[in-house]
């Protein structure tokens, strides 16, 4: 996970459970703020995202409300790619990343483990 | 494409003309016509009702039946159609099986790859504008024109469903391979490439990002997008 790195390089502790829960503050900075945005966003909940963006507006600035709505549409898109295309994990990161995966969940978003649960 | 007062960056809004312009060109695979029903059957999954009953059941493919028709009708294969509304309504419960399908469609690998970067790069774009309150733009004007049939033959096998771009796996000081496996993903077509990263190189960067917001604080947002679209990468 990137914001991992982002961590080490600030020299700040994220939660990184609570990127995966519905719930729970990372220790992001505006952390709530760019969960609501985000959520909102990628469930196409459109007239809940209207009403949080003039709120972002007030609380988080225009730009920075712009700029964390620009971040997720672009991975809206290129999740979807790497969901598309199967590809896997790059080395080093599967590497670094296990004990992560496997305490946040992710796993469970594998390919092997989605053919398992979906396919019929 | 976009006409407003809100502070978007003008490399991002020239990056999505561009792109707007240039899914409706013939590609290598696709012709012009065919890339923007591409688009506007990706829209359509939005709204479709057996898209729904889908995303509702336990499994995906325990439901079947007809897509939403859209206006106009379709020129697409209705396997290609199917993965395209599975892509845009349901990504995180995509399985090989999709992909399966459409070549045994007679779909070719490089053709599927090139609807799956024409795809996601409106995916991009439309998300963006609706995230914003803005309206979604029109469907380009199809261009008529041959295909190319161009794709990258040195493509190798690297685990995912389809052939990537061969690269080396030299790393940065990030701890991130030089080329990632997600550059690597639509490697098979070199244009299909070049759609995508052209959209979305202006929304990230894995370092100094230039934005208003944190490198972390966009990560959060990634992070936080990936584990709502279930995405294992």
């Amino acid at each position: 996970m990137r914001l991992r790195g982002s961590g080490e390089k600030e020299g700040r502790d994220y939660d990184l459970g609570a990127v995966t829960s519905d719930s729970g503050d990372a220790g992001v900075d505006q952390g709530a703020t760019l969960r609501a945005l985000t959520e909102a966003a990628i469930r196409s909940e459109w007239d809940l995202l209207d009403s949080l963006r003039g709120d972002a507006f007030t609380t988080l600035g225009e730009q920075q409300t712009v700029d964390a709505l620009t971040v997720a549409a672009a991975f809206n898109g290129i999740t979807r790619v790497a969901d598309s295309t199967g590809i896997p994990l790059d080395d080093a990161m599967a590497e670094a990343t296990t004990s992560i995966r496997a305490a946040t969940g992710i796993d469970q978003y594998s390919y092997a483990e989605k053919s398992a649960r979906y396919d019929l | 494409m976009y006409t407003h007062e809100l502070p978007l960056r003008s490399n991002l809004t020239e990056a999505h003309a561009l792109s707007w312009r240039s899914i409706a060109e013939p590609g290598a695979f696709w012709t012009g016509p065919e890339r923007v029903e591409m688009v506007a059957q990706s829209r359509a999954a939005m709204n479709c009702k057996l898209c729904e009953e889908r995303k509702a059941a336990l499994s995906p493919f325990a439901v079947t039946g007809e897509h939403d028709e859209i206006r106009g009708g379709s020129d697409l294969p209705l396997v290609l159609v199917d993965a395209i509304h599975r892509i845009r309504s349901d990504p995180g419960r995509l399985t090989k099986s999709v992909f399966d399908q459409v070549v045994a469609a007679s779909i070719s690998e490089p053709a599927y790859v090139e609807m799956v970067s024409v795809v996601n790069s409106s995916v991009i774009i439309d998300t963006l504008h609706r995230s914003l309150g803005l309206s979604l733009p029109e469907l380009p004007e199809a261009r008529e024109g041959e295909v190319s049939g161009s794709y990258n033959t040195a493509a190798v096998d690297r685990g995912a469903w389809v052939p990537v771009l061969d690269a080396d796996q030299d790393l940065f000081d990030t701890g991130m391979p030089s080329v990632p496996n997600i550059l690597r993903s639509m490697g098979l077509v070199p244009s299909a490439v070049q759609l995508f990263f052209q959209t979305f190189r202006p929304h990230y960067a894995l370092v100094d990002i230039p934005l208003s917001i944190s490198q972390a604080q966009a990560e959060f947002v990634a992070a936080r997008v990936s584990a709502l679209n279930e995405c294992f990468y």
